[in-house]
């Protein structure tokens, strides 16, 4: 230790005490810095929240029943669309890829109204500025005979769940 | 030695001198009639000795500043009283926001007017803090050793942007809502850090209470403070710097100014206080005075940009109604999903790439205007508006001006349904 403080002051140990003053300055330095960067650091800590808030990820759309085939049924507050055909049925996000605007159906598939992006039936993109496709969720049947999707584990488009 | 007779202080004397004595203990200067007047007046007045004592006849030719700069804290000041006025009816909840919107318009009195004065303001302080900028660099005024204002200027003109934005959210209706949505997304193509940005600026994953809280205390608290801190600076600065940039010529020796055998203005003296700062020393007589005393002829071009500046502000409130739209539905985005008129020329950018157009472009634009005094460091054509020794830099900066323009006009008039091309006519 002594040595270090000596090649940091300089190393001369001068009568008048300048060897002091120099540590103490450089110290004093150190932890006026040192607290600087230890606060803002905390005040991100604090403004970062713990617990998000929100829509639940996960959740139940309802019955089998309630979509029947050939559905391509948008639900708003979920911001996916449930696509059933046949006895096949899948959930495929509704968020734009690009900037999280809420695409519509069309005739071909999606359009964004924000930046125009398109995408086809599957979510693939077509046009516009999107750069991934819509990303399909994970569905699955609970016990109890209702859909239930999952928005947290995102699928191999175009797998379907099998009623 | 006895103490001198104090004269006698009557109840009415006291009383008849009242008003005078409260009056100069204020004011501690008659209104000037003399130059040491005017000089007193303005530094030992508060709100006056911020400016210098005199001011040079070039930083008061209107058509070389066109009061710009001015202009735009003006406009902060008028922003901040309305604001904090508004503040006074607004709560920053998903659940009351928008009804407060129409407690404004429907029951408080002068809510409406006080929110249009609010809501033109801003897009005035937007418009004019751009051309204040332009102004700066047509009159290549960002030069050494005002390279650091221009930086100060550079981020505050940031600053407005950004408190526009934060403040557009405030009254939670459809364009807010989905302007916010766009906006943080685009924060969010940021390298390494753009996610972390996106959810600190939401405080979760997606445009809901705590945005709208966070949102708030920005928009009311941490940037107006920001701001104002930044404003003292440049405007210190621009003392510091030795007041607004002028031509070469406008300090030129005229040969023979002096009288001979004048010892008042001898060639090489310098006056004391002025060595003690650090800039260009004036050495009485070598520099002819192109000065005039602050008072009254600074103040009074101040006072005339300030009423031009409000009556402007007070007719747009009068004559046009801030939009409301829609309250917020957040499983439909409104068709075309469109920002305010200054933010359309980044939509129109970001429709071709998200990050280029929203990250990438912007950021290098941004990057390049703070460089601009350290790249460009010639110092002809200072202090003339589009100097003819400038005509590269000029034209390099006019042209991203113009592009700017562009894609905001092609933005807010050619764009329809699902930003597909449409023709306004």
């Amino acid at each position: 230790m002594a040595v270090n403080l000596k090649k940091i002051s300089g190393g001369t140990l001068s009568p008048d005490g300048s060897y002091r003053r120099r540590m103490l300055g450089w110290l004093t330095g150190v932890g006026l810095v040192g607290s600087g960067v230890f606060s803002a650091i905390s005040n991100f800590v604090f403004i970062k929240p713990r617990t998000a808030s929100g829509q639940p990820q996960r959740f139940s759309i309802g019955k089998p029943e309630d979509f029947p085939p050939g559905a391509r049924m948008a639900l708003g507050a979920q911001r996916i669309v449930v696509i059933r055909e046949g006895n096949r049925l899948a959930a495929v996000s509704t968020t734009c890829t690009q900037l999280g605007c809420i695409v519509g159906l069309s005739d071909t598939g999606f359009a964004c109204p924000c930046h125009g992006s398109r995408f086809d039936q599957d979510g693939n993109v077509t046009g516009g500025p999107a750069p991934r496709p819509l990303p399909w969720y994970k569905v699955s049947l609970t016990p109890n005979g209702e859909i239930e999707v999952d928005k947290d584990t995102v699928i191999q488009p175009g797998s379907y769940l099998s009623l | 030695m006895s103490p001198k007779k104090q004269p006698r202080l009557s109840l009415w004397t006291t009383l008849v001198e009242l008003p005078r004595n409260v009056w100069s203990s204020i004011f501690r200067n008659p209104i000037p009639s003399n130059d040491l007047e005017r000089s007193a007046t303005s530094f030992t007045n508060f709100f006056l000795h911020i400016h210098p004592v005199k001011v040079h006849k070039n930083s008061l030719r209107p058509l070389f500043t066109l009061g710009l700069g001015l202009m735009s804290f003006f406009l902060f000041v008028i922003l901040v009283v309305t604001g904090i006025l508004l503040m006074f009816y607004y709560v920053p909840s998903t659940t009351q926001a928008y009804d407060r919107m129409l407690d404004l318009r429907g029951t408080v009195a002068f809510g409406m007017f006080l929110r249009n004065m609010h809501r033109w303001g801003a897009h005035g302080m937007v418009a004019v803090v751009f051309m204040h900028m332009c102004r700066v660099f047509f009159t290549g005024s960002y030069k050494k050793p005002r390279e650091f204002n221009w930086v100060l200027g550079v981020i505050l003109f940031l600053l407005t942007l950004f408190m526009s934005f934060t403040g557009y959210l405030l009254p939670w209706d459809q364009l807010a809502f989905w302007a916010i949505t766009v906006g943080t997304a685009i924060a969010g193509y940021a390298p390494l850090i753009g996610k972390d940005i996106q959810f600190l600026l939401m405080g979760g994953t997606s445009v809901g209470q705590e945005a709208l809280l966070r949102f708030y205390v920005l928009h009311v608290a941490v940037l107006p403070t920001v701001l104002t801190l930044f404003i003292a600076f440049h405007f210190w600065r621009i003392r510091k710097d030795g007041g607004l940039s002028r031509p070469a010529e406008a300090d030129a020796i005229p040969a023979l100014e002096f009288p001979e055998g004048s010892s008042v203005l001898e060639p090489h003296r310098t006056y004391g206080v002025q060595g003690l700062v650090r800039g260009p020393l004036h050495a009485a007589g070598k520099v002819p005075d192109n000065t005039v005393f602050s008072w009254p002829n600074l103040f009074r071009a101040e006072l005339f940009v300030f009423v031009v500046t409000l009556s402007a502000i007070l007719l747009l409130a009068l004559l046009f109604d801030a939009p409301l739209e829609e309250p917020v539905n957040v499983m439909l985005p409104p068709n075309p999903a469109k920002a305010p008129w200054y933010f359309l020329g980044l939509q129109e950018m970001v429709s071709y790439s998200a990050f280029w157009g929203g990250i990438g472009v912007p950021g290098l634009f941004v990057f390049l205007l703070f460089l601009t005094p350290y790249i460009d460091r010639g110092s002809a054509g200072v202090g003339r508006w589009f100097a003819r020794e400038r005509l590269l830099a000029n034209t390099i900066f006019l042209t991203f001006v113009i592009v700017n323009i562009v894609f905001v006009i092609i933005g807010t008039f050619f764009r329809g349904p699902n930003w597909a091309f449409v023709t306004p006519w």
